[in-house]
């Protein structure tokens, strides 16, 4: 007669699982840097490497922005890309009332947009999926039908045009981009944030059991509001970026982010069904997946429309992986 | 007719979970056309030994015979194909899917590719509803007809597979009289057809009107099999309850203070009725009464959780504002949930962090947690409750169900209460956690802290007890106190019997 133990193995072999859960990440970024060295020599040098953390930056903060709603149990944001467009629009509008302006009028944008999802969400438990989908149709619709669909072009010959395009373009001390510098402090906040604040607490515990964080008092309707407003608001501060690199405010900005940023965040071990995430993790997915991006187009034979497929698959793989290892870690995936 | 071969026979089944040995070497047998009661306390095994049935586990040891023929039942399908058939408390219907739909389940008639036979399929529907006495349109939805006709088509359903050996599980429990009177009908007219049926109850009169034979279960081991006219409510009761009830030692404390808690006239409709309750400091108040009583509803509405319909709490002299947890909590009002696994503790979440959930904001300033502070909250509490092993990363959910429980009593120890309602707080736990944990309660009521004690544990509920309320459909139908408070007398009021006040009354 054989007791089961408890379902979870201990010893060793969990901590081995654990551990690559969170930072299995580090490894695949390791391998595909020695990959990328091996199809370009320079592949390694200081301004290659910074060129990807400059090619993720816009990634990198929706990707730590989500990661909240991810922890919080409610999966993704599949309204980001809309949010990116409408606050580039807005700041593109905005510019001839100042640069301070437009930026805080979009950033504002991006809160109420997040704020409408969380209310939503949060409070009348409408599904995240569901709702952010259809959100996404409605933000998108609307600025389509408000501008239809013509690209906003800032005006290069204002001196606030001039700054506005230096606000991806430029850099702090002559070498670091502010760009990365964004995305530097968008994720220091994001971590302290999730890491260190009652607020992050709460929201890993009401992602964790919803029902048990109820019980101990956590607001959780308030908690997963905030973290659709913090996502909001990270959506928006790359929606200018992405406009600044652009020189257009354009509804199409956004696309493709909301999947690439949700990637990153499962690559990066946040669990899918929320309660655990680390931003450096996050951090971690997003480097990988600029790496793939500049690696791929190395390879011979492998155009845009491979790209894009070889991501799908990878994200399958990803998540699959994910799920496998949380799993053996012993803990539930749904 | 005793010489004839059983139905049913199980020989010496067992069933081990990790820390428990649930179902310990029972011997079960029903004879063909036999309504025989399975009794016993919750956790007694009544559950565990009907899933083993069911064919829910594939590891439990022993001999299992179906009509003199040895089977395995390790999967459901297994069990089904031996003829077993099973009808839960909770129904298990697709209520958007037709009656006829839901009988005919997994055995549709089928034309040449895949097509339905519509016309048989109804034909077939009414055929099975006609053998539990039911006359409805096969094509209504099943969230449309009543719970008493819905625990009928589940019956129909069940009787669908021509099974020979029939399990209920407290099919009563969500029937008004009229609709118990109408199920037993068809339960005596199906044990006429030679259908054995075994009904799990802990429901004393029910089991004296349809049973032939009793088989007790107490802690997971059988006590004996009796029948009907061999015993009298008494002696059941004592079956049940065991040696446990004069043997437990007393725990409680003498010295009360003032009243804490009020509850005055608490309603919500359809769970509970005009409740009062009044806790001192230091007093220990049980809450008894069976399954579906209200209880936990009860607890949870006065903890701020669930929705008040009439009443109010009374906390300290100022009342409580309904549903809200938050503010209870602040207050010094805990509740420890009975559900541990999904309402209580986040089982992937660390020991550490599920200890200081409830005073994140205590630890902080300024928004900012201070993790060497809570981290050393939670290892005083581990020390404290001797949780095993004392590891503070370590997932909750790695931990056996009395280590969990000790957390979870922790977390809530933690926000240092002055009224710990505990809901079940010894339920799945192995017998040297359910010491301490006693241990820790009555230890509380000595520091002047007020507890509500709400058990399905009897000797529990009597020993450590000061008073306690038993609850039947929502009412309160006595207290109990002092030489009364026994587990016998409990169950008896429980299980409807009439209070002891009025104890000549009940006498057959």
């Amino acid at each position: 007669m054989t007791q089961p133990g408890l379902t979870p193995s201990s010893g060793p072999g969990l901590r081995v699982h654990r551990w690559l859960g969170l930072w299995g990440v580090y490894l695949v970024v390791a391998l595909l840097l020695a990959i990328g060295r091996t199809l370009s020599a320079d592949f390694l040098s200081a301004d290659s490497l910074l060129q990807v953390v400059r090619d993720v930056s816009i990634l990198g903060i929706v990707a730590v922005g989500v990661s909240l709603v991810t922890v919080s149990g409610h999966y993704v944001d599949l309204s980001i890309p809309a949010i990116m467009a409408v606050s580039g629009i807005v700041a593109v509008a905005l510019l001839p009332a100042g640069l301070a302006t437009a930026l805080i009028a979009a950033l504002a944008v991006g809160v109420l947009l997040g704020l409408i999802n969380g209310t939503v969400i949060g409070y009348l438990r409408l599904n995240p999926i569901i709702w952010t989908l259809a959100a996404l149709a409605v933000f998108d619709g609307t600025t389509r039908w408000a501008y239809g669909g013509k690209w906003v072009y800032v005006d290069k010959n204002t001196a606030t045009g001039a700054l506005f395009s230096q606000v991806y373009r430029g850099s702090v001390l002559g070498v670091v981009p502010v760009a990365v510098l964004l995305l530097a402090v968008s994720a220091g906040l994001s971590y302290v944030l999730l890491q260190h604040t009652v607020f992050g607490k709460r929201l890993a515990l009401t992602g964790a059991a919803y029902d048990a964080a109820r019980l101990t008092g956590v607001p959780v309707r308030r908690v997963v509001m905030l973290a659709f407003v913090w996502s909001g608001l990270m959506a928006a501060v790359a929606g200018i970026l992405k406009t600044s690199l652009n020189m257009y405010g354009d509804v199409e900005i956004g696309a493709t982010y909301d999947f690439q940023a949700i990637t990153a965040v499962v690559l990066g071990g946040v669990a899918l069904a929320g309660g655990r995430g680390t931003v450096a993790g996050v951090i971690g997915g997003v480097l990988a997946i600029g790496l793939l991006g500049r690696i791929l187009p190395l390879m011979p034979g492998v155009g845009q429309d491979q790209q894009l497929a070889i991501r799908g698959m990878l994200f399958v793989i990803i998540v699959a992986l994910s799920s496998y290892f949380m799993r053996k870690a012993g803990h539930r995936e749904s | 007719m005793a010489h004839e071969t059983p139905a049913l026979r199980m020989t010496g089944v067992s069933k081990r979970f990790p820390g428990s040995l649930a179902v310990d070497h029972v011997d079960f047998e029903a004879r063909v056309g036999e309504v025989h009661a399975l009794m016993g306390e919750n956790g007694a095994g009544k559950s565990t030994l009907m899933r083993i049935l069911a064919g829910s586990f594939d590891d439990y040891t022993g001999q299992v015979e179906v009509g003199g023929r040895p089977v395995t039942l390790h999967s459901p399908a297994a069990a089904r194909d031996c003829g077993i058939a099973m009808i839960y408390q909770e129904l298990s219907l697709a209520r958007k899917r037709s009656i006829a739909e839901n009988v005919l389940a997994g055995r549709l008639p089928c034309r040449r590719f895949g097509w339905l036979d519509t016309g048989a399929m109804l034909e077939q529907a009414r055929a099975c509803l006609a053998r539990v006495g039911l006359d409805l349109d096969p094509r209504t939805p099943v969230e449309e007809i009543s719970q008493h006709e819905a625990q009928l088509v589940e019956i129909a359903r069940a009787l669908g597979h021509v099974p020979c050996i029939l399990v209920m599980d407290e099919p009563t429990s969500a029937l008004s009289r009229e609709e118990v009177d109408r199920l037993f009908e068809i339960i005596l007219n199906l044990k006429r057809t030679g259908l054995s049926i075994v009904y799990i109850s802990h429901h004393l009169p029910e089991v004296f009107r349809v049973a032939d034979r009793v088989t007790v279960l107490r802690d997971g081991k059988r006590v004996g099999t009796y029948e009907i006219g061999d015993v009298t409510h008494e002696s059941l009761i004592e079956a049940m309850v065991g040696g446990a009830a004069s043997e437990h030692q007393t725990h409680r404390g003498s010295n009360l203070g003032a009243p804490l808690l009020h509850a005055e006239h608490l309603s919500r409709y359809g769970f509970f009725h005009d409740v009062n309750l009044t806790v001192h400091e230091g007093e220990i108040v049980g809450i008894a009464g069976l399954n579906g009583a209200g209880r936990t509803e009860l607890a949870r509405a006065m903890c701020g959780i669930d929705p008040l319909d009439e009443g109010r709490v009374v906390l300290n002299g100022e009342a409580l504002r309904p549903r809200n947890a938050e503010e209870a909590i602040r207050r010094g009002l805990a509740y420890l949930t009975e559900d541990r696994k999904t309402q209580g503790l986040a089982l992937g979440l660390p020991v550490e962090e599920n200890i200081v959930a409830a005073i994140w904001g205590r630890l902080s300033r300024r928004g900012v947690y201070r993790r060497t502070e809570g981290r050393a909250v939670a290892s005083r509490w581990v020390d404290a409750l001797h949780i095993q092993p004392p590891d503070l990363r370590r997932e909750a959910g790695q931990l056996s169900g009395g280590n969990q429980q000790k957390v979870l009593l922790a977390k809530w120890l933690a926000t240092g209460p002055r009224v710990l309602v505990l809901d079940e707080p010894t339920r799945g736990v192995d017998v040297g956690a359910k010491a301490a944990i006693h241990r820790a309660i009555a230890d509380l009521a000595r520091q002047g802290r007020a507890i509500v004690l709400v058990s399905s544990d009897l000797p529990e509920l009597a020993s450590l007890s000061h008073r306690a309320i038993v609850l039947r459909e929502g009412r309160v139908i006595g207290e109990l106190r002092g030489d009364a408070l026994t587990p016998e007398r409990i169950l008896l009021a429980a299980s409807g019997q009439p209070p002891p006040a009025m104890d000549e009354e009940g006498a057959t």
